[in-house]
């Protein structure tokens, strides 16, 4: 535009609202258009200073991933998602070794015989390795920092279970439906009871041992006893994991979800 | 497991004396910097309209950080037209109508928020406006001085504040129909005043 531009005078007036309208009109018109004419503002820079700094307190919030929105859409908490969502990251490297470990149990079922009985073994025992690197001393390396949280304890010990338990069941769920004999629904869940109930005994174990000590004793204790009824010539050790067998698993596992309730009630 | 991380998106490399264009392509980008440089470009002057608007420099202040933030978010939306190397307009969209959400909220706390009408720049204007554009230059400024501080008001929040009617009936608490009679009665007092 020509020549008209705000003088200096004319601006501190319009800044400290001592315009009257039609100048003030005027010098907004003006300033929609004008660049240098808006540095002539005087900048109060303590004001300016303090806007910045609670902006930068929302800006350098660090942006949610698409789990924690997920998850806190489904309606927990904030603090709990970003818990949740975060944990995975704890066991990168167990999340890896799990995606190993179940392909080769794929692939010793599709080529060795009855090489299916090592995903039978194997499947069970997967989530409950996850569970023992959840919590505890000397696996967490935050655990001195993270026991002093009012989150530690038993509360912690839960979420992050969960959080190792989705994963975990969801990869052993998709390696059993690419087993050679799959043919039913049925086929790719045989394992879940067994497994939920290992991890609830070692839970309720971890009450008096670490829970990496627990998870290990449970998870020996069942490749041992899978082991020596292979061994024992039964032809079937998947007789553990028959329909009536399955009845069994169920009553175990409510009565160590019990206990661990009742022991988390009291504690 | 880096493989799957985000890669940084590159930002373009700017400074403080960057044009606006560039400074929102950055922070579009995440980049805080470009966003503070824009906060010290601008926000003086839009507090300084701003508190023309309402008295009360809380709500003011309220106003401009909402408008920074929504600028944080929504900065990839800024499409410059062609050899404008200014935000200005754009920004006072944004500040004048979070500063409208702003008094509803505080207002009617129990009214849900405004459905939120799409930033556009304004600047597409009619001729008459675009003569009313150059209040500076020219006679209209003692054609202005002419019409009663009512008319003035509503030609003032409907053309420089580019509000829509129903904003402008907010901001100046009168019902939409009489801003819509106020602003022809105002439009055609002026064009009296300037072809006589």
């Amino acid at each position: 535009m020509s020549g008209w531009h705000l003088t200096p005078a004319q601006a501190h007036d319009y800044a400290a609202r001592r315009s009257d309208e039609i100048t003030a009109m005027s010098v907004e018109a003006h300033l929609m258009h004008c660049a240098p004419c808006r540095t002539l503002m005087p900048a109060d820079e303590q004001w300016l200073a303090d806007g910045w700094a609670s902006l930068r307190d929302v800006v350098d919030r660090p942006r949610r991933g698409p789990v924690e929105t997920l998850l806190s859409l489904a309606g927990l908490r904030a603090e709990t998602a970003k818990l949740l969502a975060a944990t995975p990251r704890l066991y990168q490297a167990w999340l890896g070794s799990t995606v190993v470990v179940l392909a080769a149990a794929l692939v010793a079922a599709h080529v060795m015989p009855r090489g299916s009985l090592m995903f039978v073994f194997l499947a069970p025992v997967v989530p409950l390795v996850g569970v023992a690197l959840a919590y505890g001393r000397g696996v967490d390396p935050a655990h001195t920092l993270a026991s002093v949280t009012p989150m530690a304890g038993q509360r912690l010990l839960f979420l992050r279970t969960c959080s190792v338990l989705v994963p975990a069941l969801l990869l052993c769920t998709g390696a059993a439906l690419l087993l050679p004999y799959t043919t039913s629904a049925w086929d790719a869940v045989f394992w879940l009871l067994p497994s939920l109930a290992l991890v609830a005994g070692s839970l309720l174990l971890g009450r008096w041992i670490h829970l990496s000590a627990a998870s290990g004793i449970v998870g020996a204790l069942w490749l041992a006893v899978l082991g020596l009824v292979s061994l024992s010539g039964q032809t079937v050790p998947v007789g553990v994991f028959a329909p009536a067998a399955q009845l069994w698993w169920g009553v175990l596992l409510s009565a160590l979800l019990g206990l661990l309730l009742l022991r988390a009630r009291t504690a | 497991m880096k493989l799957f991380r985000r890669a940084h998106r590159r930002a373009p490399s700017y400074g403080p004396d960057s044009a606006d264009p560039a400074l929102l392509t950055a922070i579009a980008a995440g980049e805080a910097e470009a966003l503070e440089i824009l906060h010290r470009r601008h926000a003086p002057w839009l507090r300084a309209r701003l508190n023309y608007r309402c008295s009360d420099p809380d709500q003011v202040d309220a106003a401009l950080q909402e408008t920074f933030l929504a600028v944080w978010k929504n900065a990839g939306s800024f499409t410059p037209r062609p050899g404008d190397t200014d935000a200005g307009a754009w920004l006072w969209t944004i500040a004048i109508r979070q500063l409208i959400s702003q008094l509803r909220r505080r207002a009617n706390r129990w009214i849900s928020d405004i459905e939120a009408e799409p930033y556009e720049t304004i600047g597409d204007a009619s001729a008459e406006e675009t003569v009313l554009l150059n209040i500076e230059h020219g006679p209209l400024g003692t054609a202005l001085h002419s019409l009663s501080p009512e008319l003035r008001a509503a030609i003032q929040a409907t053309v420089l504040d580019g509000l829509t009617v129903r904003e402008a009936a907010r901001i100046l608490q009168i019902p939409e129909g009489t801003v819509k009679t106020r602003v022809m009665r105002a439009k055609a007092r002026l064009r009296e005043a300037l072809t006589s």
